[in-house]
């Protein structure tokens, strides 16, 4: 049984909001900074919902997307997984920060336990138009993560800067890292300038 | 003297600097020590505690005498030392720690005072008058006190830190760490070689030896050349490894632009490296011999002299002696003669010795005296009781050598005695796991000798890995054997210093004896030996030597003072990891952050968070105005405040009621779907731990809300009872704290304001009632929550919406509620209508206060079980009689301390007639005067008593009348109107 669910129909997908959405940085469009062969971008526009199993339940195959094992990030056609604990996923969907992504999950993911997570964080995409050595240079100053064994698929929460944070190897010159979203600005700054830094040692 | 011939040093380029003030010339390659020798400057310093002139003693890292202040205005540096500091054009350094010129220091009258200054003179002086303690004896010690001077400005450099894994870390570029780094960057594996000087080679950069007939800097740069080339292997110049810690995990300062003017970049990168193999190769110091007046500048360890001679191309003196105990102590007499030095004689202890070329040797003999004011240029000769006068600058003193096993000692490792070479060499086991020394670290010492070690200690740590390593061809090198008959000190009178920073004699180690301060750790607290910058380097295994000689114990037995990081000085600078002001640390923004900061508000921290306090209007000229016209608007209109700080957990699964019933002391599972409730969390103990309010969205679904403050550790405790205490239970958590931006919306319009966002929803009293929740929308379709709680004893809902409409549905509430009194308030507002609701918060909840103290005794239910409700009914918790209670002063004028404590009128004011505190205090609009909110004895039935709250730091005692804690509203009404 639902609660109170008093809106009688679902205006989401008839009307159009009137309050003007900001992004984790206060501004109304995403930021991006360019450091050296860096990019990085606000990315506001990725829905986020957890996932995680009932007692019993069969891990589902949501949106066609094999769930992955520890430490692992798997794609698919707009939607990705990664691993967050024991029988508990994050679900990333492309462009539908403002749907109800975690409620169309519900569907695709009987017997588990969704929740919705998109403003829970903020996500920066970096790019390297230089391939993968500025990611790992970049990886080396922010996380204690060994960037040798941090290909593409691989995804791990850690500590960068006293902040929790996930970071996502999506492909060899492209990273995300996730962190909360109200220190989105102290995130920022510390990626900003550690990728500014490196930017400084290759002049 | 004129420079010698050959060295490492680039000629072509002439770099300026100037020496306290007097500018001078060297060349790149050159550090600032041997740049000054070549000016003919030898005196470079002032001693700690008796400012007798003093001169550098070694041409490295170990260097207790001659530090400098480098750099000017900001940039200034303390301390630096000169036999490090890397040469580069337009170099600034004074000389520290005098009074007066470097040449006439007011502050050597210390040395002529020196009996009443003896070892440990300051735990037994300054005894008397005792007040002179504060006034006089302290701040005069603290002048004199410390070595280098702070500029006070903040740092403008900026600071880099970093993680770098390796398989096989490789401490120290030398023989040894060469041939390590090439064993095992040729077999593939990630090795990271990292060494604290600007050029790699160590001592074979120092020596004449040859390698393969060549001279030793051809395979050096044959070898870096091969590493540099390995797409495996990273090399850390100019990079020091200065601590062990757990986890195989090695502190390394790198000083990325120390060696430039002005830093380009970076200062300084702290790197953590986590290796799973480390190599220790970081060589050996020479130690001295103590004797009379051995601290003259011009008197240094004899490898120094002869690096200074064979790197740098400068020799302190153009007459030498050398004083030695060991055949090395001659290298450096045949090294100096080869570059045109004179020698005036070699001094050796033993009397059975030859000398190794054309020089005056003193077989069987001491150096037992030496004179020259600012600088030696005499020593005394003592053989069978007959002291002969030499003339010479510089004396080059050998005492054997001392493998650097700071880093093996980490971790308690203790370094076990090696009666062949007479030093500590590391413990095969116990020290930092997976590290092996090489080379002279490891007692190894002869240029043959340390390539194969580290080779071999590089091989079998590979193999350990799993790698196939082949040993690689080292280059043909000497393998002299080291003899050496140990000489502690030369006995006699007068003062003979073993640790040059702290100005520790001989006497000293003596004195300490007497005084029964016989154990090394001992030795070192009351003689401050081994103590400041230098760690005693150069002093600690010759002072227990001293002791063990005077205990007539063994050296073993006497053993060593802990080792513990850093093994040479690191910046806080670069400890802190380069962010200071704002950035220090991780700031949290509330959603409505920009509305808020648009609208003028005053933040205060909370934890991380930073939260509106309050709003201030033009007009308004103090925060009380604006607290007290929030206040009052929300009471008689309707007031808006962000309040998503507070923790949000989401609980669903199938047993999510019976998991809140065991961490609630009150029944959860119980609660109606789309109603709240107040929930209390007891500690184990059965003291009051957090509160918040449990919604119940569907059978299997809650969100629960824990205080600003504990919002993280309630979340951890949750899962720790969830995945541990109860793997059984159907429950599946996730923190939602920051995807919610939570509104409170309170007062009297509080309804009529929500009736105009909502999107067709019925909010009457009857629809949707007190403690009711719902899921809804708002604005034309946005996903919203809606919980009707108050904090304020008003008409109140929090509204949730996702985080990113926080900001606009502030903006839009505000706006459209201008005709109802809508005004934003604050967190001091907030504060102050829960403390005339009587509302507990973190004041009252603080660890030490019970669910009965806080008048919530019957909530913890006796139906169920749940964490802390056993230990809650324990005889002494069931006998506290302190409850929550209102105080009100009786003159409306006086104010009301949080923190005071409650006496009874009349009552003696000690611990026994306590009868209570003050948690709250605050102004009330409402009631037109301060109140607070306290914990009282039998508070209950003590209303309307008058009591003396007493704050004795402040002098007050103010008259309180016991009053109900709810000062507004005790019926309820309004927050179900």
């Amino acid at each position: 049984m639902s609660c109170r669910r008093i809106s009688s129909i679902l205006k989401e997908d008839a009307s159009v909001p009137d309050l003007t959405p900001l992004t984790a940085l206060g501004q109304t469009a995403p930021m991006v900074l360019t450091r050296g062969a860096l990019t990085v971008t606000e990315h506001p526009a990725l829905a986020l919902a957890s996932l995680a199993l009932g007692r019993g339940a069969v891990a589902p195959c949501p949106f066609g997307v094999q769930l992955p094992e520890p430490g692992l990030w798997a794609a698919g056609q707009g939607i990705a997984a990664f691993w967050t604990g024991p029988n508990q996923w994050m679900i990333e969907a492309e462009g539908r920060a403002e749907e109800d992504f975690a409620r169309d999950l519900t569907v695709h993911a009987p017997g588990c336990s969704v929740t919705e997570q998109t403003d829970g964080w903020v996500c920066y995409e970096i790019t390297s138009s230089k391939g993968a050595t500025p990611i790992l240079n970049l990886l080396e100053k922010l996380v204690n993560i060994d960037v040798a064994s941090f290909g593409p698929g691989r995804a791990t929460r850690t500590g960068l800067e006293h902040m929790s944070v996930f970071v996502i190897r999506r492909a060899e010159d492209r990273l995300a890292i996730l962190g909360m979203r109200s220190s989105a600005a102290s995130l920022w700054h510390a990626i900003g300038t550690a990728a500014g830094r490196l930017e400084e040692v290759l002049e | 003297m004129a420079r010698l011939s050959g060295g490492l040093i680039d000629r072509t380029k002439t770099l300026s600097f100037s020496f306290d003030g007097r500018g001078y010339t060297g060349h790149p390659g050159d550090t600032l020590a041997s740049a000054l020798f070549a000016n003919d400057v030898r005196l470079m310093g002032r001693s700690f505690k008796y400012h007798r002139p003093r001169g550098p003693v070694s041409a490295g890292s170990e260097e207790p005498n001659a530090l400098v202040e480098l750099r000017g205005g900001a940039r200034q540096e303390p301390n630096t030392r000169a036999t490090v500091a890397e040469l580069y054009d337009g170099l600034v350094a004074k000389s520290q720690n005098r009074k007066g010129s470097l040449s006439f220091d007011w502050l050597a009258v210390n040395d002529l005072l020196a009996p009443f200054f003896a070892a440990g003179f300051y735990y037994k002086t300054f005894m008397w008058p005792k007040a002179f303690w504060e006034r006089l004896y302290e701040p005069m010690i603290r002048k004199a006190a410390g070595l280098g001077s702070l500029t006070g400005l903040p740092d403008p450099d900026s600071y880099d830190k970093g993680f770098l894994h390796c398989d096989l870390l490789v401490i120290g570029g030398g023989a040894a760490g060469l041939a390590a780094a090439l064993t095992a960057g040729r077999a593939g594996a990630r090795v990271i070689l990292a060494d604290e000087d600007f050029r790699l080679g160590g001592r074979l950069l120092a020596e004449s030896h040859s390698l393969n007939d060549a001279p030793a800097t051809d395979w050096v740069a044959a070898a870096e050349a091969e590493l540099d080339a390995l797409p495996n292997v990273r090399i850390l110049r100019r990079t020091t490894v200065w601590g062990a810690f757990d986890h195989g995990i090695y502190g390394a300062l790198e000083r990325v632009s120390d060696h430039l003017a002005v830093p380009r970049g970076v200062r300084q990168t702290l790197w953590r490296i986590t290796a799973k193999r480390i190599v220790l190769a970081a060589g050996a110091t020479e130690r001295h011999i103590p004797f009379r007046n051995n601290d003259r500048p011009g008197i240094m360890l004899a490898g120094a002299l002869r690096a200074y001679a064979n790197r740098w191309a400068v020799c302190p003196a153009d007459r030498v002696a050398v004083f030695t105990n060991n055949d090395d102590g001659h290298r450096t007499a045949l090294d100096l003669m080869a570059k045109g030095v004179g020698i005036a004689a070699v001094i050796d202890s033993r009397p059975d010795v030859r000398a190794q070329g054309d020089y005056p040797l003193f077989a069987g003999a001491v150096v037992s005296d030496s004179r020259g004011r600012l600088g030696l240029n005499r020593i005394a000769v003592a053989r069978d009781g007959r002291e002969t006068w030499i003339e010479c600058g510089a004396l080059g003193v050998s005492g054997g050598w001392n493998p650097n096993v700071h880093l093996a000692s980490h971790h308690r490792g203790r370094p076990v005695w090696s009666e062949v070479l007479h030093a500590f060499v590391p413990a095969p086991a116990g020290g930092p796991p997976g590290l092996t020394a090489a080379g002279a670290a490891a007692g190894e010492g002869s240029t043959a000798g340390a390539l194969a070690s580290g080779a071999r200690v590089a091989a079998a740590a590979l193999s350990d890995l799993g790698f196939a390593a082949t040993l690689p061809d080292l280059p043909r090198a000497e393998d002299a054997a080291q003899t050496l008959t140990p000489l502690w000190h030369v006995p006699g009178e007068g003062r003979a210093w073993v640790d040059f920073q702290n100005d520790v004699t001989v006497k000293d180690i003596g004195l300490a004896y007497q005084e029964n301060m016989r154990p090394v750790e001992h030795l070192k607290r009351w003689t401050t030996l081994g103590m400041a910058t230098d760690q005693g380097k150069t002093a600690n295994v010759t002072a227990l030597a001293v002791m063990a000689e005077l205990t007539g114990k063994a050296i073993p037995e006497t053993g060593t003072t802990i080792f513990r990081p850093p093994y040479t000085a690191v910046p806080i600078a670069a400890l802190g990891g380069g962010d200071s002001g704002e950035h220090f640390r991780p700031r949290r923004l509330t959603p409505t952050h920009e509305w808020a900061a648009s609208r003028g508000a005053a933040f205060v921290e909370v934890g991380q968070w930073m939260r509106a306090q309050y709003f201030p209007r033009p007009g308004e000229t103090e925060w009380r105005q604006t607290v007290d016209r929030e206040v009052l608007a929300t009471r008689r209109g309707v007031g808006i405040c962000d309040v998503t700080t507070l923790g949000k957990v989401d609980v669903q699964g199938a047993d999510a009621g019976a998991f809140l019933d065991r961490i609630y002391c009150n029944a959860m599972a119980s609660l109606k779907v789309g109603m709240v409730r107040y929930g209390l969390m007891l500690r184990e103990d059965g003291f009051a731990w957090d509160d918040g309010t449990c919604a119940r969205l569907a059978e299997d679904h809650y969100v629960v809300t824990t205080t600003t403050a504990h919002a993280g550790t309630i979340y951890r405790h949750m899962e720790f009872c969830r995945q541990c205490l109860w793997p059984d239970l159907d429950v599946q958590l996730i923190s939602t704290t920051d995807a919610w931006a939570q509104l409170s919306v309170a007062g009297p319009q509080a309804r009529a304001l929500l009736e105009r966002v909502v999107d067709g929803v019925d909010l009457s009293n009857a629809a949707f009632p007190f403690m009711a929740c719902a899921d809804l929308t708002i604005c034309g379709g946005i996903r919203a929550r809606l919980f009707r709680i108050s904090f304020s004893g008003e008409l109140a809902y929090e509204i949730a919406v996702p985080a990113r409409y926080g900001n606009a549905l502030m903006a839009r509430l505000v706006d459209l509620g201008a005709d109802l009194g809508a005004t934003p308030y604050g967190t001091e507002a907030l504060g102050v209508l829960r403390i005339e609701k009587g509302h507990a918060a973190g004041n009252e909840l603080n660890g030490q206060t019970t669910a009965r103290m806080l008048g919530m005794g019957r909530m913890v239910s006796v139906k169920k079980d749940s964490i802390g409700a056993v230990l809650s009914r324990r005889e002494g918790l069931e006998a506290e009689t302190r409850v929550l209670v209102g105080l009100q002063p009786v003159d409306a004028g006086d104010p009301v301390v949080a923190g005071s404590h409650l006496f009874a009128a009349g009552a003696a004011r000690n611990t026994w007639t306590d009868q209570g505190w003050i948690t709250s205090a605050c102004h009330s609009p409402h009631v037109g005067s301060a109140i607070g909110l306290g914990f009282l004895e039998n508070g209950a039935n003590r209303m309307g008593e008058v009591i003396t709250a007493a704050n004795p730091l402040q002098g007050q005692e103010i008259a309180l009348r016991v009053v109900s804690p709810h000062f507004v509203d005790p019926e309820g009404g309004r927050l179900r109107a």
